[in-house]
């Protein structure tokens, strides 16, 4: 779960990191008393969790409150890769000279999470020239280990004071949390050198929120995402018109690869998951049949511990309600000869195999 | 890793909830040996016949067991699993979904302590269709003995494609899932290792997702150790969107990290022969065999 640059700077509060004063406001009402609290010049920044939003005009400086109504009109009648944002942080800005990196973050390959500085910031921590990576233990890091970092990166001496803290608190953050990623970017250098993080970026490991009650209601959920959750399905709303629903994480991502290469779009992404009973089927097609913008359903199952036969009684059940929309399905596995008698004579569109079900999806034929 | 024969005692952890029930007796059915299950309170009960005990120690002492499947929630995972480790388990599939990274980190490093493998979590488990061992939850019927070595980090994929090679004739020497977390308990890198040394695999068949940069890591380890086998590969996940969690918790792309082209490219320069669809990769192990 990605954190709201807001949200992570109140956790980096809560762990002593420096931020810049901020106000978070809701509507444009609010950004003249917001405005007024602060020094200008101000910093606008449009609370999203697309990435990119800098590019896509989501932040603005202003120096006065005119400009600062303008400006916090215009940012919130954005969208921020397919994002409207609901709020804005109305933020002090920091003039600095220069400006670092500083992360703890997950490195998959080397199965272990990893401190990655940079004494020379940037967008791509990728092609970052100097930058260190030191492994993490997961009981922590002490100050030797911090030391070490700001040696190499050649900080002078008042930096890498600060520096030291900075990173002791956030790795702190970091483990405390189980974050997968904290990050960041960039770390201002002052003009007086102070260090000032100004943005924030956090990603909570999802799995582990259960030790983590603090985080749940954190994010508005979507109506159909929260249903989808409830139910333990994968879901991911994805804009399009055919609603893909399949068993297993792997068999709905190479589904949605076959609607793309035939030239449809995908409404979205849901995995039934393993075992899939009778009755998730059911639950799954009522949910995609009332998502906006679905005009069709394609059902790829391939049945292994999931029986065919209470894929195809699922699917007569919500055929009985009288509220599904088209169903192209390829319900394929142990006893796939019984599941296809039993759709016989329904409406439902079988396929053998699933690229014959994606074109005729795809051309709605 | 050193993987069970036919006929040997394997373990089930958690042996009496709803899956540990299920898949004791569907392993069964296949042939497999679960000769003990472990679950905390549960010591004297018995499933389909087989003998549970309170603990792992004392269903390893009892039937020497060196593999256990572990069906234990995800939220007392990293207990079950250390507990199995520490008991001599030395290789531990674990099929549950949903444990935290830093569980899945420590376990990792107990094992590789105790010189012992995992695999998983969050995986269906790993079959050897000749000696009729099965550790996991795949459905028996998609797996026929043969020589293609597959492994996969989604579960109804492998299923799918098993299938569809068993259905072209080309059995299996052995297939895995090795999970869909950005954690597995063995990497693709070691898992190429394993079968390059196994006489049965003529073929290996590699099947990624987006996230991560396993298949790169592959990639890059075939040239450099001049890998001997022919190897295929089917990675899904070209039409995803970034920087969503598609269903599996690793398989996600942040930025251009962990795109299914990025992972394509890679093997293909280093002559992976890589399938576009699941569909396509009986032919290119028909090619590979020449």
């Amino acid at each position: 779960m990605r954190l709201f640059e807001y949200q992570a700077k109140e956790l980096f509060k809560q762990y002593r990191l420096p931020v810049p004063k901020s106000v978070l406001v809701n509507d444009v009402d609010g950004i003249r008393g917001a405005f007024a609290s602060l020094t200008p010049p101000v910093a606008i920044k449009s609370q999203v969790l697309a990435g990119g939003r800098g590019k896509a005009g989501g932040i603005a400086l202003v120096d006065d409150p005119t400009e600062a109504e303008r400006e916090a009109r215009r940012i919130f009648s954005l969208s921020i890769g397919g994002e409207r944002p609901n709020s804005l942080l109305v933020e002090q800005a920091y003039p600095h000279d220069s400006e670092m990196y500083l992360s703890v973050s997950l490195d998959r390959g080397d199965r272990a999470f990893v401190a990655i500085a940079a004494s020379a910031g940037g967008v791509d921590v990728e092609s970052m020239a100097g930058k260190v990576i030191r492994r993490i233990s997961l009981d922590g890091i002490d100050a030797a280990f911090a030391d070490e970092v700001a040696a190499l990166l050649k900080l002078p001496q008042d930096q890498a004071s600060q520096f030291v803290a900075i990173l002791l608190s956030l790795e702190r953050l970091a483990r405390e949390k189980e974050c997968e990623l904290a990050e960041i970017n960039p770390l201002a250098v002052g003009k007086d050198g102070t260090l000032m993080p100004l943005d924030a970026k956090i990603i909570i490991d999802d799995n582990a929120l259960f030790r983590h009650p603090e985080f749940a209601k954190l994010h508005p959920e979507d109506e159909f995402e929260g249903e989808a959750s409830r139910q333990g399905f994968a879901f991911v709303r994805l804009g399009g018109d055919i609603a893909v629903v399949g068993n297993g994480a792997g068999l709905v991502l190479s589904t949605l690869d076959l609607v793309g290469d035939a030239g449809g779009n995908p409404a979205c992404f849901l995995d039934l998951g393993g075992g899939a009973q009778q009755e998730r089927i059911e639950a799954a097609l009522r949910l995609v049949n009332r998502l906006p913008g679905v005009d069709r359903i394609l059902v790829n199952i391939y049945g292994g511990i999931t029986r065919t036969t209470d894929v195809a009684a699922g699917i007569n059940t919500v055929l009985a309600e009288g509220v599904v929309k088209p169903i192209y399905a390829r319900v394929s596995g142990a006893e796939e000869d019984e599941a296809q008698k039993l759709l016989a004579g329904t409406p439902v569109k079988m396929y053998k195999t699933a690229p014959e079900a994606v074109e005729a999806v795809v051309k709605g034929a | 890793m050193i993987l069970p024969k036919q006929g040997e005692s394997v373990l089930v952890q958690n042996m009496t909830g709803r899956y540990g029930r299920l898949h004791t007796r569907l392993m069964l059915d296949y042939g497999t040996n679960v000769a003990a299950g472990s679950a905390p309170g549960k010591g004297g009960q018995s499933v389909e016949g087989v003998p549970v005990y309170n603990t792992v120690a004392e269903a390893v002492e009892k039937t020497g067991a060196r593999a256990s499947v572990c069906f234990v929630p995800a939220e007392f995972t990293l207990a079950a699993g250390e507990e199995a480790l520490n008991a001599g388990i030395k290789l531990l599939v674990i099929i549950t979904e949903h444990v935290p990274v830093r569980d899945e980190l420590r376990l990792v490093q107990l094992a590789q302590s105790k010189g012992a493998s995992i695999i998983g979590p969050n995986c269906p488990g790993i079959i050897i269709p000749s000696e009729k061992v099965k550790l996991g939850i795949m459905p028996a019927a998609s797996f026929a003995p043969g020589g293609v070595a597959l492994y996969s980090r989604s579960g109804t994929l492998t299923y799918e494609i098993a299938g569809q090679l068993t259905g072209a004739g080309f059995g299996q020497s052995v297939a895995v899932g090795i999970g869909g977390d950005p954690i597995n308990g063995t990497t693709p890198v070691e898992w190429m290792d394993f079968v390059q040394g196994m006489d049965s695999t003529k073929v290996v068949v590699t099947v990624g997702e987006i996230g991560g940069d396993a298949e790169e890591r592959l990639a890059r380890h075939i040239e450099k150790s001049r890998y001997r086998k022919p190897v295929v590969a089917y990675i899904a996940g070209r039409h995803a969107p970034k920087e969503k969690k598609m269903g599996h918790a690793g398989a996600i792309i942040y930025g251009d990290y962990g795109t299914a082209d990025s992972k394509i490219r890679a093997l293909s320069a280093a002559g992976v022969k890589v399938a576009m669809t699941p569909s396509q990769v009986p032919a290119l192990v028909r090619q590979s065999l020449g």
